[in-house]
């Protein structure tokens, strides 16, 4: 590469330009450039990252799948050069996209904690410390969104605390820094650079992860809903999404019941096992929950998803499955800012070594509706995590509620002062990964990383982490180990307040029962290649992998099922699927009258060059098929594979003529109708075989016609084939048939055309012969 | 009030019989319609569902009929059943990991990963394959099933997975007795009997309104591979190279990788070898292919009663993880043997049922199904215009000599010695009502060609006419046969006059 480094920025610019959809050639391509001009990659960084801020929000995609490619593909030196960038790269990006491309976004996140698939390197895409950080983000601005759903419960007992709060000038930065955007949600620590120095973690500083979220909830909230914050809104359509299918109406009593029930199955559950302190919290929990019910009236929005709680925790309670352990490590790898709020329930500043005992036992009481006045309030709102979520991503940032002050306060040395919303809102992101299957899938892949990540990240919130750990633990003590490990390292780098006391207290509500299956569950996409062959691991039930194979796909056709993503290449793809419907469906009907029968199987080599038929008419290849069976096509050269075909060389190859025609298009002003090439008009004749009008000789190549002959000189030269070397006269004859078939799908063309090959000149000569 | 001789008619029990089955995840609604059944529909009225791992629409009534198979769903569903008669029931799992459709999926999500990978490397220098699979085991353990279920999901992702198929005793897209293959990228046909893999899905004149796949089919035409092991080795060898093409043609198959459906393993019977071959042959040499062999063990879960067939899986478990022991591709990949359980939904598809069906499949070839009509030709052509070939008498028993003996080659090279593998057949009335294959071949090829070359079509023979030497045909297409070879297997035998 001899050009200097302005001229290949320049040239990628103009490539990204050009890329508006997200199709795979290209960004291959592009992929390709940036490898190819590695030692220009700081270069290339730049434009892309500077591409990337000011693409339009449609096109911001694959802007991010391209970045997504490089790196993945060529990871010295991308990885090196965007690792630091990419907080601000994502975020910029996450806050101006829609809902659909934020799940992408998410999703594309996921993979970059994991290793590159099929590389041989285990370490993920990104190191932790730079993926962590937008998690966090994440995360808090999902909390902070669904606190602001909550604010109308809990106004009143956070004001005070707020002003406080020594914190809140800390938090404001961060929101500044947001501001002018308008619209960036979580102004969330511009990457971690704080966080990383150890000596700061004592510091307001560190903490901003956390003022970043809560600040926010204030903000957010406002915006959906201006000026009625009063009321519980739970009207965020995005929330409505992810529960499926509305429900109708709950009958109170009926969630009552189901509470008792479980209070008294957990009753049974602590009589038998006294000292176990989460079952004891968890308790305590769910008679909060009780006597919060019967004592509020709730709006059905609230007291469906407190009863999707209920019944989720009545599930696992019965069944310890998969799902419920998933939130352990989940926690300990995504969620580690809020730990110290937990603290918060206290109403009394406690010094941080005091602090960390407290949480042990609040937390867990907290999970479920903590006693104290606004209580009440949190506890849902922790059930409800995914509403907020909802409401975060749809609101953009307005300072509504006081709830600010609080998460400023999570520092747990400056302000020991309970921030009770910061900890429903860890248990709301808790319980909203356990809910919502994909991010238990996130979950999965941090477990095996966390060591290094640990350190740096956690730092203001470590406590957390460790807590899910030990809930497991407290059931199952084999999955101790593990989560004693992760644990472990997380704490080191985590101040006096991280500290263990924590452990017992976030997860018990949930995690308890089920902790069991957590060791298993932890070997998650990236095991091994004979791991995940093997039996157990066969036979263990993953609801994300369903919803891998549905909900992720998209919506599915209401024709024939088939799904289509929801992206702009979904769009289209569903719009061409769409079209064919329409058409065979009329073709149908046309067809009955007329009668049809069965066609003749093809020859191995059309079949070889045939591309699968996707969402196009499948083009019967009558002219090949029928004509080459009837006359003397014999000697047609069978081989593809090289023991007949070579035998039969090119000598005696005296081929057929094959026809080639196209049905005369329907609408034929969108169609040429002289050859671009010959300039010929086609001709129109009535082909018996074909039951239609076509045009003899024509091939339609994209959407342009041309004559079939007319383009087959013309790009002899770049002809395509590749068959074997020794099947170089089958390939011939291949080349005046592979035109019958088509796929539907463009890039499928583009990217078979190979360069030229050895035997182009020889090909070329013998097709003259042909004709 | 009524209208005296109005009022008599019955109000149709049209809707009298819809049942609403509610099934949670991981269950599956298992039914059975019998051959004389109108059919049964299936509508999916909430939630989702799929038959072998290709979803159906919401609210669209699909209606089956002669075919024994499963509605499964990922995430519960409800169904409205109606019509009938049918066997069904629904089968409910406890746990749901106790539920083939876990293994299923999670094996897909296994081999999902393998070509993401394969297409991540795709887009750098080198071509990267994804997996390729065997799927082996016992008679009726549900390997079509499993393979069908496994192409099916690979398609719902968007890939475009080959699909072979080795084992004569079912076509695949084909006519019973013959082995092919197909790529599977567009969604497959519910609600035909064998699920998008049977005759009905291949292309015809008009328009389908499930995608058509279009098949590469060679003809074996005897019912088991041990009737003719040499042959049958031809015909797979033929095949493979053709899937090798295909693999190294097609990008997006080659990522997509392959899935091979095999014949039943009789350990007795040189299953092994066989299996053996199968697979070497896919390998290939130029393009040599990572077949990770996937085994369906007998159900350990059940009961005693299975003991003997447990061992015997185990026991080719143990034979083909020694077979394959070090073997690596030339990819440097290590062949793969992965144990599965069996279905305890797997129905024993008795030899009758199996007639049925493929009498069936025949009929449909020329004449389509319900929803579709063709209409073949009828022709009456000379016994001089048309040349019918056949194995010689005899040969049967050396494939059986060849069977099982280690030493297959040597086997086959003297039963071949000096004898031609195909002869003209003598026209006469016991022709009536076969089903003969047309090959791609010209009537002056050597045998050899002609007995591998591709097959392009059936026609059935209606009736042979000694007296006038003239045979009434039928064919798919209209036009002469030309001087296209003709080869009259040995099976499936005739049983039903499709003119009749």
């Amino acid at each position: 590469m001899a050009d200097n480094g302005a001229d290949v920025a320049d040239d990628y610019r103009q490539a990204l330009e050009d890329l508006t959809m997200n199709s795979r050639i290209e960004i291959a391509t592009l992929t390709n450039i940036a490898r190819e001009n590695a030692n220009h990659g700081l270069a290339i960084t730049e434009v892309l990252q500077n591409h990337i801020k000011k693409v339009p929000p449609p096109r911001t995609l694959p802007a991010l799948y391209v970045l997504d490619s490089v790196v993945k593909n060529v990871p010295t030196p991308y990885a090196l050069y965007f690792g630091p960038k990419l907080y601000s790269i994502f975020m910029n990006a996450y806050t101006k996209v829609d809902n659909t491309t934020r799940r992408k976004m998410e999703e594309m996140l996921r993979t970059w904690k994991e290793p590159v698939p099929g590389s041989i390197s285990t370490k993920p895409v990104f190191p932790p410390q730079f993926v962590q950080p937008i998690e966090n983000a994440l995360i808090a601005a999902r909390n902070a969104a669904y606190q602001a759903n909550q604010s109308s419960f809990r106004r009143p007992p956070q004001v005070a605390p707020a002003r406080d709060t020594p914190t809140p000038p800390v938090g404001r930065p961060a929101s500044h820094q947001a501001g002018p955007h308008g619209q960036q949600p979580f102004p969330g620590p511009p990457n971690g650079q704080q966080q990383t120095d150890p000596a700061l973690a004592q510091q307001p500083y560190p903490m901003r992860p956390h003022n970043g979220p809560s600040t926010i909830a204030p903000r957010v909230a406002p915006q959906p809903y201006s000026g009625v914050t009063d009321m519980p809104h739970y009207q965020q359509p995005v929330s409505r999404e992810n529960y499926g299918a509305p429900q109708p109406g709950i009958s109170i009593d009926k969630l009552k019941d189901d509470i008792q029930q479980l209070i008294i199955a957990e009753r049974t559950e602590f009589a038998r096992n006294p000292l176990d302190a989460s079952r004891q919290t968890r308790l305590k929990a769910l008679l909060d929950l009780q006597a919060i019910i019967q004592r509020h009236d709730m709006p059905q929005d609230q007291l469906m998803l407190v009863k999707d709680r209920v019944t989720e925790l009545a599930v696992n309670m019965r069944a310890p499955g998969a799902v419920a352990i998933t939130a352990a490590p989940l926690m300990s790898s995504t969620y580690t800012p809020p730990p110290p709020p937990v603290v918060s329930q206290q109403p009394t500043p406690v010094p941080p070594v005091a602090i960390a005992r407290p949480p042990s036992v609040t937390t867990g009481a907290a999970a479920v509706p903590p006693p104290a006045a606004g209580a009440g309030g949190f506890s849902i709102d922790a059930l409800f995590g995914q509403g907020a979520l909802a409401a975060l991503l749809s609101a953009a940032p307005k300072p509504a509620t006081p709830q600010q002050v609080p998460s400023a306060s999570a520092t747990p040395q400056l302000m020991p002062q309970p921030l009770p919303q910061a900890l429903p809102a860890s248990l709301g992101a808790a319980l909203a990964a356990m809910r919502s299957p994909p991010p238990q899938r996130l979950a999965t892949p941090p477990a095996p990383a966390p060591a290094p990540v640990a350190a740096p990240v956690t730092t203001p919130a470590p406590a957390p982490a460790p807590a899910a750990p030990t809930a497991a633990l407290a059931s199952n003590p084999s999955a101790l180990l593990a989560m004693l490990r992760q644990s472990g390292l997380i704490q080191p780098t985590t101040s006096a307040t991280a500290t263990p006391p924590t452990t017992h207290a976030s997860l018990p509500v949930i995690g308890g029962a089920q902790a069991t299956a957590a060791p298993r569950y932890q070997p998650p996409l990236e095991t091994p290649l004979s791991y995940q062959f093997r039996a157990a691991h066969l036979k263990q039930f993953r609801p994300s992998a369903m919803v891998r194979l549905e909900d992720d796909l998209g919506l599915p056709c209401t024709h024939c099922g088939r799904r289509f993503k929801t992206n702009e290449d979904g769009r289209r793809k569903k719009t061409a699927h769409m079209d064919w419907h329409f058409r065979v469906h009329q073709r149908i009907a046309e067809y009955e009258k007329r009668g049809q029968h069965r066609s003749f199987f093809v020859d191995e080599l059309d079949w070889i060059k045939s591309l699968e038929a996707i969402d196009v008419d499948y083009v019967a290849p009558p002219a090949g098929g029928n004509n080459a069976s009837n006359n003397d096509s014999g000697d047609s050269p069978r081989g593809a594979s090289a023991q007949a075909g070579g035998k039969r060389g090119g000598g005696q190859q005296q081929l057929q003529q094959l026809l080639q025609y196209i049905a005369v298009p329907e609408d034929s002003s969108r169609v040429n109708t002289v050859c671009p090439i010959c300039q010929e008009r086609f001709e129109m004749k009535w082909l018996d075989e074909a039951q239609e009008w076509v045009w003899m000789d024509a091939v339609k190549i994209g959407e342009r016609v041309f004559h079939a002959s007319c383009h087959r000189e013309a790009t002899k030269d770049r002809d395509r084939e590749d068959a074997q070397a020794a099947a170089a006269a089958a390939a011939a004859a291949a080349s005046q048939v592979q035109q019958a078939y088509q796929r539907g799908v463009p890039e499928g063309v583009l990217g078979k055309r190979k360069a030229e090959d050895d035997f182009q000149s020889l090909r070329g000569k013998l097709k003259m012969e042909g004709y | 009030m009524s209208i005296p001789g109005l009022g008599q008619i019955a109000p149709q029990p049209a809707t009298s019989n819809k049942r609403i089955i509610l099934l949670k995840p991981l269950w599956e609604y298992r039914f059975s319609v019998p051959r004389n059944s109108p059919g049964v529909g299936v509508r999916l009225l909430t939630g989702t569902a799929d038959r072998d791992g290709t979803e159906l629409a919401l609210s669209r009534t699909y209606t089956f009929q002669r075919t024994r198979s499963k509605i499964s769903t990922y995430q519960g569903c409800t169904l409205e059943i109606s019509g009938g008669p049918v066997d069904d029931y629904v089968k409910d799992y406890a746990d749901p990991s106790d539920s083939p459709a876990c293994q299923f999926v999670n094996l897909h999500i296994a081999f999902q990963e393998l070509r993401e990978a394969a297409a991540a490397r795709q887009s750098g220098r080198t071509a990267a394959q994804g997996p390729r699979v065997m799927v082996c085991g016992p008679r009726g353990s549900g390997k079509t099933t499993l393979a069908r279920t496994l192409v099916a999901l690979a398609a719902r992702v968007g890939g475009q997975p080959l699909m072979a198929n080795v084992d004569p005793d079912e076509g695949l897209l084909a006519l019973p007795g013959t082995v092919s293959a197909a790529v599977y990228g567009t969604m497959m046909d519910i609600e035909e009997p064998a699920g998008g893999f049977g005759i009905g899905s291949t292309p015809s004149s008009g328009p389908n309104a499930v995608p058509v796949k279009l098949p590469i089919v060679y003809y074996f035409g005897r019912e088991r591979v041990e009737d003719d092991v040499p042959h049958w080795k031809d015909v797979v060898s033929k095949l493979a190279s053709s899937a090798r093409a295909k693999l190294k043609e097609d990008e997006a198959v080659r990522a997509a990788g392959m899935f091979l459906d095999t014949p039943p393993v009789d350990l007795e019977n040189g299953g092994v070898d066989i299996l053996a071959h199968a697979a070497s042959e896919f390998a290939g040499e130029n393009l040599s292919i990572q077949l990770t062999v996937l085994l369906w063990v007998e159900a350990n879960s059940l009961s005693l009663a299975n003991f003997i067939l447990v061992l015997g899986s185990d026991q080719l478990v143990s034979e083909l993880q020694r077979h394959f022991a070090g073997q690596k591709t030339s990819l440097g990949e290590p062949i793969m043997v992965v144990p599965l359980d069996k279905s305890d939904g797997v129905v024993q598809r008795d030899e009758q049922f199996m007639r049925f069906t493929r009498e069936a499949t025949i009929k449909e070839y020329f004449f389509g199904d319900s929803k579709r009509t063709l209409s073949p030709s009828t022709q009456s052509v000379s016994f001089d215009d048309v040349a019918i070939f056949k194995a010689p008498d005899g040969m049967h028993d050396l494939g059986l000599i060849a069977v099982g003996s280690k030493a297959n080659t040597q086997a086959e090279s003297e039963a071949y010695e000096g004898q031609p593998v195909l002869e003209p057949a003598e026209i006469s009335a016991e022709m009536s009502h076969w089903t003969l294959a047309i090959m791609n071949a010209s009537v002056n090829d050597p045998p050899e060609t002609i007995r591998q070359a591709p097959v392009i079509g059936f026609i059935a023979i209606a009736d042979v006419d000694e007296d006038r030497r003239r045979l009434k045909v039928l064919s798919p297409v209209s036009g002469r046969l030309g001087n296209k070879p003709l080869v009259w297997g040995r099976w499936p035998e005739p049983y039903i006059n499709l003119l009749g």
